[in-house]
């Protein structure tokens, strides 16, 4: 028998695991699939105001922050219990491989989840689309297409005149296909970073994560400030052809760096999560 | 088998265990006996693999348990003392996990919810805390595996409730299966354990069958107290000592009496059994 990896084996977690999928996190999805619908209900039938239209590409912003808030509330909903000293036996003594388990974890929360919110999410906006309501336009042709929602972005920074035509060339040499991958890479992270979370904390897993990120956050802000404060008299004496440039290779950098760091940092995360599922102890 | 070589093991500040040894043949319904904190859930934790050994080994049948192979894993079945349970039926909770193991019975899981009179439709929830212990109780003999770690498992239950658990145990229990029930409610597994295993703090007192035991120690039921005896306890019509048996009569273990003796005698009973 192999003790790290057997396909039917890991059949059976999958399907142990699928099967408290929806009753650890079916209200928890019920609630977010509602939210944006009872904002935007609330919103176009609020008296005194005309009526609200809500584009396509404004709810997939919607819809993209709120599958964020799912990701990060995921792993704590569905493996609350596997570290914790009494409740979590039963996740211990599971027979299956620390491997198996791990990859099933990884899979219902990086992958079904999401998968399972953006479905339900696109759904109910279909179907409101249907009617003469708030919601103009379907939001699932473009869900998919980032090339459309950076065109849109494009244009609307244009129509506020914030870009000039530099910029709107350097957005639009962005390729899709790489922001597609920072986008999803991105939420691997956050993903990672609720999972490794979920298995260090016993307790207001989310919220204490939640902290450290605001905590970390802070720390890199004053950093960044004091960097920007230091160079200032170098950036005033830049004209506007120099300083597009350099921010236009300064932001091609950053996204790169983001795009690597997004990897490394759920490599090292998940590598944390599979060492904290095998060595916990109860 | 079961084999604990110069195990240590602390919480933090607190020794638990300091250099024991023990081993735990197959195919017996140990009872581990000892005083409140003196280390059994931890011990049955160890062998279970939910906590690692900081010095010495334990090995199940050559399996590390701290490693937590599925191949151990689906051999052993440890049913804690505290219940948790999820918001489901016991028969699907035991079809969510039974698929892991070989032996796994259906139609066993749902005669032993008979037999222990537990309402199948119910969910865990909706059970006393005894009835949960019963069910989960079903559940843990209906996977039939080689060994079964059951700490504290009478807590809790009523007294038909306790003549049901010892009835199952001894009937539903296969020869080869090895179970080690740890409990301090001695009277509560009497006729069901043997041998018997009392730790006390860092140390094993005692590791022997009821035939060992019977062959150097001597229950004694008497209308007075003797001398010699290693414990001596007031019963109605009269005392029962427990003595060391230099003339090799025969009687029966009264777990509760052997315990007592064996706390105010350590180190003599624990030469005497060496």
């Amino acid at each position: 028998m192999n003790n790290t990896f057997n396909i039917n084996r890991f059949g059976k977690v999958l399907k142990h695991d699928g099967l408290n999928f929806f009753p650890n996190m079916g209200l928890a999805l019920a609630i977010l699939w509602a939210i944006p619908v009872i904002f935007y209900l609330f919103v176009s039938l609020m008296p005194g105001h005309e009526t609200h239209v809500f584009d396509a590409y404004s709810r997939i912003d919607t819809i993209d922050l709120i599958l964020k808030i799912t990701i990060i509330i995921a792993p704590a909903r569905l493996y609350k219990y596997c570290n914790d000293q009494r409740q979590g036996i039963s996740y211990a003594m599971l027979p299956a491989s620390t491997f198996e388990k791990f990859l099933s974890m990884v899979i219902y929360c990086v992958i079904v989840t999401p998968i399972v919110y953006i479905a339900g999410a696109l759904a109910i906006d279909s179907i409101l689309a249907l009617y003469n309501g708030p919601y103009e336009g379907f939001a699932v042709p473009i869900y998919f297409d980032k090339h459309a929602q950076l065109s849109y972005i494009v244009d609307e920074h244009n129509m506020a005149g914030v870009f000039d035509d530099s910029w709107t060339v350097f957005l639009n040499s962005l390729s899709p296909t790489f922001m597609s991958f920072l986008g999803m890479f991105g939420m691997l992270m956050l993903s990672s970073i609720f999972m490794f979370g979920n298995m260090i904390f016993k307790k207001h897993k989310t919220p204490k994560m939640i902290g450290i990120l605001i905590l970390l956050s802070i720390i890199f802000m004053i950093l960044v400030i004091n960097y920007v404060a230091h160079y200032e008299t170098i950036f005033s004496n830049w004209n506007r052809e120099t300083a597009t440039d350099i921010l236009e290779r300064l932001i091609y950098i950053t996204i790169n760096v983001a795009f690597y760091l997004e990897i490394i940092v759920s490599a090292l995360l998940l590598w944390g999560v599979y060492r904290k599922i095998k060595t916990q102890k109860y | 088998m079961i084999k604990i070589n110069n195990l240590d093991f602390a919480y933090k500040n607190t020794q638990v265990f300091k250099h024991i040894s023990l081993e735990f043949k197959k195919g017996n319904i140990y009872g581990l006996l000892g005083e409140n904190g003196v280390g059994k859930t931890t011990l049955l934790k160890l062998i279970c693999g939910l906590q690692k050994p900081q010095h010495g080994s334990v090995t199940v049948d050559g399996h590390i348990p701290s490693m937590r192979q599925p191949q151990f894993l689906q051999n052993v079945y440890f049913l804690p003392e505290e219940v948790i349970t999820e918001d489901t039926t016991p028969e699907k909770f035991v079809q969510k996990i039974g698929v892991f193991y070989p032996r796994y019975d259906f139609a066993l899981f749902n005669q032993l919810m008979k037999e222990l009179e537990v309402d199948l439709a119910k969910k865990f929830n909706e059970l006393s805390h005894g009835q949960k212990k019963k069910a989960l109780l079903a559940c843990a003999l209906s996977l039939q595996t080689d060994y079964l770690f059951l700490d504290e498992p009478t807590n809790g239950l009523d007294i038909p409730s306790k003549a049901l658990f010892r009835k199952v145990i001894s009937q539903y229990c296969s020869d080869a299966t090895t179970v080690i029930i740890s409990t301090h409610q001695v009277k509560d597994v009497e006729n069901l354990i043997d041998p018997i295993v009392i730790l006390d703090k860092d140390d094993v007192l005692l590791n022997a069958s009821f035939a060992e035991i019977t062959d150097k120690i001597y229950f004694e039921y008497g209308p007075e107290r003797l001398q010699n005896a290693y414990y001596t306890e007031m019963l109605p019509g009269g005392y029962i000592n427990v003595m060391p048996n230099t003339e090799h009569l025969e009687s029966n273990v009264n777990i509760e009496a052997l315990f007592n003796a064996v706390m105010k005698n350590k180190e003599t009973i624990k030469n005497l059994m060496k």
